[in-house]
């Protein structure tokens, strides 16, 4: 009888550890996906700036076409873009296009001192700034993610349960973020 | 020890702790049940937990009104905000804690608030006034790190309850001298006990207070470390911090918690002269100490000189 109690109690005590673990990487899944989600809508309101940027810029540069296009495709590739990845080199297309657009604004004075334009230059680098940190911030929740389901026990049932790795969002070239070690003094 | 493991610790320890304070406060409140009447010590744990509870919501606008920090216009400082903005996007808060100015030359900052959506960051403008943006973005790193690890959180129920246990404890002793025969009914040794008792409980209270401010500290900075992956960043902010001698002009004991660097350092320092065990009443580990734990875990040494860079408060436009 009693080696039948312990089993029981063994039985228990899996599906109790196995609960725990599943709310843990259902947490983290989640983590990851907000992370997303915060870097998604700062990329849609960097793309929400382009147009007014650009119609800004063609009022006083009209001919300057090629650079329009270029910045216009790349928002547009942006906007389709599929995966973390994808969306990480649209974007830094897109980086280097505004920039190419900046340098035409440069030969225009008067509307480099338009007060419209210095709005949507500072608006277009407070973007940028949040883009990059909320990457910071959804890197390293993928990283916990994907090391949790690479990680023993999970690696063997995560795909069945539908836990998939998921992509940071780094353009290609870039590394993935460190990992801070710390240790207190005291 | 990576950060994540740290901040697990060190939600464990917390929640340790909490329940410490709760047990303390129960055995405050049955020593004056024991050596007084025991209906005295129910109205007390009572009277203690409704105090708790409204201490504890009333305790944002508190802090507040001891750090005379100031609420900001709508359109006031806006690239201060941005940036406060930046830093808890990174951390991944769900929403940006509101910043309030703290009129005062020394450069300090803090964070309060119970929970992440209602808490805000105080900063001096001494702060602003020093600090240049990367060291400035460390320092609001640092205090949004204590957000995110709830230590905001766990400081006000700490302080909450370390108050609320030596008002009770006050009471109690002072009935206990005060009170005339007629309670005393558990005789002398229990009245000793009970004496004793009601004595230590505070400074319990206080010292598990300080030492649990004082090992978020180091959690804190490794926290902003990681946020802005500028480990050099922190290390060069506290450096400034240290070589400022600046102390806060009005500086409250019941908030120098809350601060990024002690607002009392310099009278401390002179106590420890004295008393060789004061360095257990500290609110905060020393700067030196605090710089060697990013330095080791950054695998970095700070420059000797500090930079030049411009303060923050030139592009504030402030004054």
């Amino acid at each position: 009888m009693l080696w039948l109690w312990i089993l029981v109690g063994l039985l228990v005590l899996l599906v109790l550890l196995g609960a725990l673990g599943y709310n843990r990487l259902v947490r983290l899944r989640n983590e990851a996906d907000t992370g997303w989600s915060n870097i998604d809508v700062q990329l849609q309101r960097r793309g929400d700036l382009i147009p007014n940027l650009v119609e800004a810029v063609r009022g006083y540069a009209a001919h300057e076409r090629r650079v329009f296009e270029e910045v216009t495709n790349a928002r547009a590739a942006l906007q389709r873009a599929g995966t973390p990845g994808q969306a990480a080199d649209a974007n830094e297309v897109l980086t280097s296009a505004i920039g190419r657009l900046f340098a035409v604004a440069e030969a225009y004075p008067e509307l480099k001192a338009s007060e419209n334009f210095l709005r949507l230059q500072d608006d277009l680098t407070d973007t940028e700034d949040k883009i990059s940190a909320a990457r910071r911030y959804y890197n390293s929740t993928v990283m916990h993610y994907n090391t949790a389901i690479q990680s023993l026990p999970w690696v063997f049932v995560a795909k069945a349960l539908g836990f998939r790795a998921k992509e940071f969002f780094s353009a290609e070239g870039d590394t993935a973020p460190p990992e801070v070690s710390f240790t207190p003094a005291t | 020890m990576t950060l994540q493991q740290q901040i697990r610790r060190n939600r464990l320890r917390s929640t340790i702790v909490v329940f410490g304070f709760a047990l303390l406060l129960g055995v405050v409140a049955g020593l004056i049940g024991v050596a007084l009447d025991l209906r005295l010590g129910l109205v007390a744990l009572l009277g203690a937990g409704l105090y708790a509870i409204f201490a504890i919501i009333s305790s944002r606008s508190m802090v507040a009104r001891m750090t005379r920090a100031q609420q900001l216009g709508p359109d006031e400082l806006r690239p201060l905000r941005r940036l406060v903005e930046n830093v808890s996007i990174a951390a991944g808060l769900p929403a940006t804690p509101d910043v309030r100015l703290v009129d005062d030359a020394a450069p300090n900052a803090f964070a309060a608030g119970v929970r992440p959506r209602t808490s805000y960051i105080g900063v001096t403008t001494g702060l602003l006034r020093v600090m240049p943006k990367r060291e400035l973005e460390a320092v609001l790193g640092h205090e949004i790190s204590h957000i995110r690890n709830r230590d905001t959180y766990l400081m006000t129920m700490a302080t909450v309850f370390a108050g609320v246990i030596a008002l009770i404890a006050d009471i109690g002793f002072r009935m206990l001298l005060f009170g005339g025969g007629r309670s005393r009914r558990g005789g002398a040794l229990v009245a000793l006990l009970a004496v004793v008792g009601l004595v230590l409980a505070p400074y319990a209270a206080l010292l598990l207070r300080m030492s649990l401010s004082r090992r978020r500290e180091f959690l804190a900075d490794a926290g902003s470390a990681e946020l802005l992956n500028d480990p050099e960043a922190m290390g060069l902010a506290l450096r400034r911090l240290q070589l400022d001698t600046t102390t806060i002009a009005y500086a409250d004991t019941s908030v120098a918690h809350l601060w990024v660097e002690s607002p009392t350092s310099r009278v401390e320092s002179e106590r420890r002269g004295v008393l060789a065990l004061s360095s257990w009443f500290d609110t905060h580990p020393p700067l030196e100490q605090r710089i060697a734990a990013l330095e080791e875990s950054g695998g970095f040494r700070l420059p000797d000189r500090l930079s030049a860079d411009a303060p923050f408060s030139v592009e504030l436009g402030l004054a």
